[in-house]
């Protein structure tokens, strides 16, 4: 769908996840890293645990159908490569951290984004930061977790896919803007604030006059009951939503006949209205039964596998699943049956399946054309191609130590 | 942009394309209403269908027709729509509008270069797609993400909301964009189907990687995120459930921060990286004993001035009054007829040469009923009483 694109990226963890999926959607993407790599080839997890260029598993995941160069753009041939190089394409992705020089020239319809972790300019533009930085700035963490103990973060580095993926966004809006009149601009995207869209209503609690809500603990209590919402099972853990009104009501009730049907809660509960929230005054359940529910299903979950609760919540219409965990995710059929997963060789003869098409599309396909790039293993071919630089000019600068 | 879907995931994608300058015609139910209306938080804390501020963030600059799409004059409606729009977006449980006859097969008769986005739980293939409803929290639990958040002595939290609701998008609009760049180039329409569960599996690759290439099941390690980062953590501040998180496990910030708070972190075990890892208890603790007192602003004020990347673990209150967030204007005020004034979110990125639309409030249920169907469907007004009279048009009752 963007074959006729070319991306320009110079690599860094925020850049990542947007040029993958510029890639995916069939553009032409082009990674610039300095001579000793990118710092994404730096991001565990390694393959066998044993770490090097070529083994970062996070650098295999996000840089898949890209090509790469190297090139040391803070050099003066550096500086002048990029330049004549840049200007050739539609896309340039970059880094607050990691920019082209300002100087450079790249005429009036290249497409330039940059990533800041806050922004380019004003507060905070100077910080110090990670993505760990940016993830605890942007009001998830502070909701997340138990309140007797700290925050919890993922392990795997999530700013970088939020940056990334507003990015995509960012330089696509901008395509359509340049396909209209035919001009470039910059783009600039704060990885804080995509990273806010994870803490959902937060930024907007103060601003339409309502107090802070303490974390976790609260919420999950209906009715002075206490409801879990990973139920622990004969071989892990399953999501059930307790939910009430008109959308979601009707599959707690379908929940409750469950677990009365299997012998769990007693037969009045199934026939009890929970459409209205318990200690509704206008009739349903009380506080008491919806104890003894939470009970009754908490005993039921213990007899059950992650998939027979999964099976049950599909056949009759519960909102629960199975909390996968990632062997769970490759070996489910729902996934392979639908298509998501492409094989992609990360070493020599070690060939993983990727869960490569994130959309599916009536008349385009996400494939895997090439796995992630190998440090500077396209660098002769597109300085040769792109610039035309002969062969001992191209050794000149590998001697010289700038690719 | 005929926006057929409700709650989350695909409100917050049209939204994307109403800030971009698109005509967003959101088709609600006054009877079966949107839940997000149902979603805090409400101007005031007081509960209402027209009071969720979350309603207007997520739905700000769009246009409401409310209309019952199961009476055959209402799915006229939608079909006339479809053919105005260049974008149809839905968020039914599979097989719902198939059973309506809105489905592409009918859609694309319509209007062949219409782009048509599908998005549930599931998608719309597979065998467990057909019937599958779902919420964002499911999403995150069958993409392993909320498997691995949490405590290895209790079960697993997950992350917070409903997870997937806030990644789908991504996926949703740049597939929709780049179908639209296709479309001005060859003039072919398409169809895109895209599972939120899916959607979350993206954001977490690198353990499924991790799965798939090591044999390694990643599993919940509390705040033991990063064993080759040391310090990098949160530590506590004063006050009731204050944080600051400090990330200075390389060389020159470790410095900057010992420098900075002295006392037991100039240990000289703590001189080089592979100290600070096995030691990595006592000195989480010497720097915790430092910030325990302190208030988590000042911290941050602090050690950024010295050089090292730390940030109050932001609350609701943090995001509103932060310095950044005020600066880009990020939050943007709103006054509606019903709720009065609010703040919502503006854009995550900027364009400079065609800025964003201006940001407005989001749509009362059926607030343009009459103008949508005059306007895009070249309706008279005896036309349109003739439907309110007929029960498809619907009003807010509420």
């Amino acid at each position: 769908m963007l074959d006729d694109i070319r991306v320009l990226e110079i690599s860094a963890p925020d850049t990542m996840m947007a040029g993958r999926i510029l890639a995916d959607l069939g553009a032409d993407v082009i990674v610039v890293e300095p001579p000793a790599g990118s710092p994404g080839r730096r991001l565990e997890p390694f393959l066998a645990d044993i770490p090097g260029l070529e083994r970062s598993l996070t650098w295999h995941a996000l840089n898949r159908n890209k090509r790469a160069i190297t090139l040391d753009i803070n050099s003066p041939d550096g500086r002048e490569i990029i330049g004549s190089l840049a200007a050739k394409f539609d896309i340039v992705l970059e880094t607050k951290e990691n920019a082209l020089p300002d100087s450079i020239d790249l005429g009036s319809r290249v497409i330039r984004c940059t990533v800041a972790p806050f922004a380019k300019t004003g507060p905070k533009s100077d910080y110090a930061a990670s993505d760990f930085i940016v993830m605890a700035s942007s009001g998830a963490p502070s909701m997340t977790g138990d309140p007797d103990r700290p925050p919890l973060f993922f392990a795997v580095p999530q700013a970088m896919m939020e940056a990334g993926s507003e990015a995509a966004i960012a330089v696509l809006s901008a395509l359509a803007a340049r396909d209209r009149d035919g001009a470039g601009q910059a783009v600039e995207v704060s990885a804080r604030l995509a990273a806010m869209m994870l803490s959902f209503g937060q930024p907007i609690v103060l601003g339409s006059g309502n107090r802070e809500i303490p974390r976790a603990a609260v919420r999950n209590t209906i009715a002075g009951v206490d409801i879990p919402s990973a139920w622990e099972c004969a071989d892990g853990f399953v999501l059930i939503t307790i939910a009430f009104g008109p959308a979601f009501g009707p599959m707690t009730q379908r929940l409750v006949k469950w677990a009365a049907d299997e012998g769990h809660v007693p037969v009045r509960l199934a026939e009890t209205n929970w459409v209205l929230t318990p200690g509704d005054p206008a009739g349903g359940a009380s506080p008491d039964d919806l104890r003894t529910t939470v009970n009754g299903l908490r005993a039921l979950c213990l007899t059950k596998k992650k998939t027979e609760v999964a099976e049950a919540a599909r056949r009759l219409g519960i909102l629960a699943s199975a909390i996968f965990d990632m062997r769970d995710v490759a070996e489910s059929p729902q996934y392979r049956g639908r298509g998501l997963w492409t094989p992609v060789e990360i070493a020599p003869g070690k060939t993983i399946d990727a869960p490569a098409r994130f959309a599916q599309f009536s008349n385009y396909s996400i494939e895997t054309r090439r796995p992630a790039p190998k440090l500077s293993e396209h660098t002769a071919t597109i300085l040769g191609d792109e610039l035309g630089l002969s062969a001992s000019e191209i050794q000149a600068l590998f001697v010289h130590g700038i690719i | 942009m005929l926006d057929l879907s409700w709650v989350m995931v695909g409100p917050v994608s049209g939204r994307y394309l109403a800030d971009l300058g698109a005509d967003v015609v959101k088709i609600e139910s006054a009877r079966r209403i949107d839940p997000l209306r149902t979603l805090g938080p409400f101007k005031d804390g007081r509960v209402g269908r027209e009071r969720s501020v979350s309603y207007h963030n997520l739905n700000a600059g769009k246009r409401s027709l409310a209309i019952n799409i199961r009476n055959p004059r209402g799915r006229e409606i939608i079909l006339r729509l479809a053919e105005w729009a260049d974008v149809v977006l839905e968020s039914f449980t599979p097989g719902v509008l198939d059973d309506m006859g809105l489905a592409y097969a009918d859609i694309s008769k319509r209007n062949a270069r219409v782009i048509m986005v599908s998005t549930s739980i599931l998608g719309q293939t597979g065998p467990h797609a057909v019937g599958a409803s779902g919420v964002g929290t499911m999403g995150a639990a069958m993409s392993g993400a909320t498997f691995q958040l949490g405590w290895p002595d209790r079960p697993p939290v997950g992350p917070w909301g409903p997870w997937t609701d806030a990644v789908a998008p991504r996926f949703i609009v740049a597939s929709i964009l780049a179908a639209l760049h296709r479309r001005r180039r060859t003039g072919e329409g398409c169809y895109i189907d895209v599972a939120q569960a899916e959607a979350g599996i993206q954001f977490m690759t690198p353990s499924l990687y991790e799965y798939a290439a090591n044999g390694i099941v990643p599993q919940r390690r509390g705040a033991d995120i990063a064993p080759t980062r040391v310090p990098c953590g949160v530590y506590p501040c004063a006050g009731d459930d204050k944080w600051i998180a400090i990330d200075a496990s390389d060389a020159k910030r470790f410095e900057a921060l010992r420098n900075l708070i002295g006392g037991d972190t100039h240990d000289r075990a703590f001189d080089t990286l592979i100290g600070r890892i096995r030691a990595r208890e006592r000195l989480d603790n010497a720097i915790a004993d430092w910030t325990r007192t302190r208030i988590a602003e000042e911290v941050e004020r602090q050690l950024q001035e010295a050089g090292v990347a730390a940030h109050t673990v932001s609350r609701a209150g943090d995001l509103a009054r932060d310095a950044h967030v005020l600066a880009t204007n990020h939050l943007r005020r709103i006054n509606d007829p019903v709720i009065g004034e609010a703040d919502i979110e503006g854009p995550r990125f900027a364009l400079a040469r065609t800025p964003h639309a201006e940001i407005r409030r989001g749509p009362r249920i059926g607030e343009h009923n009459n103008q949508v169907l005059r306007e895009l469907c070249g309706m008279s007004d005896a036309e349109i009483a003739q439907l309110a009279d007929g029960g498809v048009l619907e009003t807010n009752t509420g």
